[in-house]
């Protein structure tokens, strides 16, 4: 299948899973929804954009195949979550220095000097302007 | 004029002064660094300038956003890579130029093409504006339904690689703009349970992942490509046969670039890439572009620059963004309490004005700025990716989690960061997105004004001239390329 009908196919499921959604919305009585509920804008736009998938599956141009998605994207991906993960134990800011560190060695700096150096850096920049300039609170961690 | 004159008269204010120096300087910066444009900064540095007060905020968003185009070129004559997806069509015959050793020329004409084009936007913008928004007066809750459907047609055109997946994109826009309470009834949708979507999905952690977060991950995608930098000497002011050669192509993309962005949803990239077709049809050197001409840089600069006052009208004057960033400037206007349209000329004719006023010092400083340290900018294309995105994570988390202090924000602005990388591997263009959330309030809530002024029918519409003409333009603008297809394929 080509990707335009993949990703037709899958504009189609999610706009369904998203219509089924709306049967979950809390029913009122008609006079106070005023005859057009919670529910009605959401599944006229859904219609139309089925509609426009149905289009895109039976007439929209051919592409090319996807290339694979390259293993540095997956491990990208992941230096963001496990970014998220470190923010409860390392608090905003060390986790930021630890991502600083982790992308920056990922993505193949090999001078180790000078990734700490631009890492400390950038947290002492944004220490400076966010956090003493303009007051934000960020989360700490159970080590910070 | 007197709103006009105290306008410029608030370019005294140091703190203005310094937040357009400010923007015009970082604009040119990160147009000129390839992957971070100018839609990307602006939607990165949103959250920061909510303390900032709408009138400094929006100078330093729309310097920003001037500046950016300008930027684009540096990199697309000296590297064959557009720093700003707008200035794709400068690199057909900058790059080629900077080939021959004529970069220093291309930069020159580059420069002043884009500060003539810009400057004439502005100018227009100053009268169009007003003009347009006294048109709109006129306009209930129909007219304004019709509008924004107009709008959200427009995307179709708006980039991407096809014209069904920018509107697919652009109604989950709307579709986004749904979640939260229903402005009617008070009932929740699409919340799952999740307290800080009760109020609607923000738009400033959306932005930061759809721009740079889905960049982040096209970034690592791209690792290893080396950026070689052609050689630049003295950048100059154009020869007078140059300005001599090229006024005609300034001249017309300037105009053709201002109409183009006062259309919605269509911004200086389309602007440029149609300017350049227009620029070669209407040269006498024809045989010339593609090897670097100098007509060829000139056209799509005064273009993409013209475009951002021409996208400005919409914006300002109805509400409706003419281009991404201006989308992205509209929500800053809104995350400031000011919602743009036709009542912001009598009742905010200072922000106005400042606007207007902190643009034309923008393309003045750019034109300045631009020309003394061309070739300090190039230097800046070269940090490498493993310093540079790296940080630029960094501070998109800070600008999801600051506005709200909350953490969920940066969850959301990652997951956005991810929905954004898939739509483009399967050729959707997040732009449409943004531009349908944007508008996705306006359209239901004038929607469902308009079912009760007509009493739930549909028919309603009927009788409301200026909405049946919109409706008419939307089904022209959708259906004429389908038409032209087929008619061509007949003969």
């Amino acid at each position: 299948m080509s990707a335009n009908r993949v990703a037709a196919a899958a504009v189609i499921a999610v706009a369904a899973v998203l219509f089924a959604l709306t049967f979950g919305f809390e029913k009122l009585p008609v006079g106070l929804a005023g005859g057009f509920g919670a529910e009605a804008f959401p599944r006229l736009v859904l219609g139309v954009i089925a509609g426009l998938a149905v289009l895109l599956f039976v007439a929209g141009p051919a592409t090319e195949p996807q290339a694979p998605i390259p293993r540095m994207v997956y491990f990208t991906a992941a230096s963001l979550l496990v970014f998220m993960a470190l923010v409860p134990l390392a608090g905003m800011l060390g986790a930021m220095f630890l991502f600083l560190v982790g992308l920056g060695t990922l993505w193949g700096e090999r001078r180790a000097w000078l990734i700490l150096l631009i890492a400390a850096s950038v947290m002492a920049a944004i220490w400076g302007v966010f956090v003493k300039g303009f007051a934000i609170q960020l989360p700490q961690g159970l080590f910070s | 004029m007197d709103a006009f004159l105290a306008g410029m008269a608030l370019l005294l204010d140091p703190k203005i002064l310094l937040v357009v120096f400010a923007g015009t300087l970082l604009g040119i910066v990160v147009g000129a660094l390839p992957g971070i444009s100018g839609s990307t900064t602006t939607a990165l540095l949103l959250p920061f300038t909510i303390t900032m007060g709408p009138v400094p905020a929006i100078a330093f968003l729309g310097a920003i956003y001037c500046a950016a185009n300008f930027g684009g070129s540096i990199t697309a004559i000296l590297v064959n890579s557009p720093g700003d997806p707008s200035a794709s069509a400068t690199a057909f015959d900058g790059y080629p130029m900077a080939l021959k050793g004529e970069a220093g020329r291309a930069l020159g004409m580059s420069a002043v093409a884009s500060a003539i084009g810009g400057i004439f936007s502005v100018v227009v913008l100053i009268f169009a504006a007003p003009l347009l928004a006294r048109m709109a007066y006129s306009f209930g809750p129909p007219e304004y339904f019709a509008l924004a459907v107009f709008g959200l047609s427009m995307v179709a055109m708006s980039g991407g690689d096809s014209a069904l997946k920018n509107l697919i994109a652009g109604a989950f826009g709307v579709m986004l703009a749904t979640v939260g309470q229903d402005i009617t009834t008070g009932v929740e949708r699409y919340t799952f349970g999740i307290y800080s979507f009760t109020d609607g999905i923000e738009f400033i952690p959306v932005l930061i992942g759809l721009f740079a977060l889905t960049e982040l991950l096209e970034q690592a995608a791209q690792l290893g490509k080396r950026t070689a930098l052609a050689k630049l000497g003295a950048v100059r002011l154009p020869s007078w046969a140059d300005v001599r050669k090229c006024s005609k192509a300034i001249g017309i993309s300037s105009a053709l670039g201002t109409f183009i962005g006062v259309l919605p949803a269509l911004g200086a990239t389309t602007a440029a890439m149609i300017a350049y077709v227009e620029t070669k049809r209407w040269s006498n050197n024809k045989e010339e572009f593609g090897k670097g001409a100098i007509e060829g840089v000139a056209g799509p600069e005064a273009a993409n620059n013209a475009a951002v006052g021409g996208a400005m009208v919409p914006t300002l004057a109805l509400g409706i963004p003419g281009s991404t960033t201006t989308a992205i400037i509209l929500a800053g206007l809104i995350v400031q309490g000011v919602r743009p349209g036709p009542h912001l000329f009598t009742e905010q004719p200072l922000l106005l004005y400042a606007v207007f006023s902190s643009m034309l010092l923008a393309n003045l400083l750019y034109l300045v700025i631009g020309l003394a340290f061309a070739k300090l900018f190039a230097r800046i294309t070269l940090i490498p990716p493993q310093f540079l995105w790296p940080a630029v994570f960094v501070l998109s988390v800070i600008g999801a989690y600051a506005p709200n202090q909350a953490i969920a924000e940066v969850w959301v602005a990652i997951a956005f960061g991810f929905i954004g990388f898939f739509m483009r591997r399967f050729g959707f263009s997040p732009a449409p997105l943004v531009i349908g959330l944007v508008l996705g309030k306006l359209v239901e809530e004038t929607l469902k004004q308009s079912l009760i002024i007509f009493d739930l029918s549909w028919g309603g519409f009927l009788n409301r001239p200026i909405a049946l003409t919109l409706f008419g333009l939307t089904a022209l603008f959708l259906l004429a390329p389908v038409v032209m297809r087929r008619l061509s394929r007949r003969a």
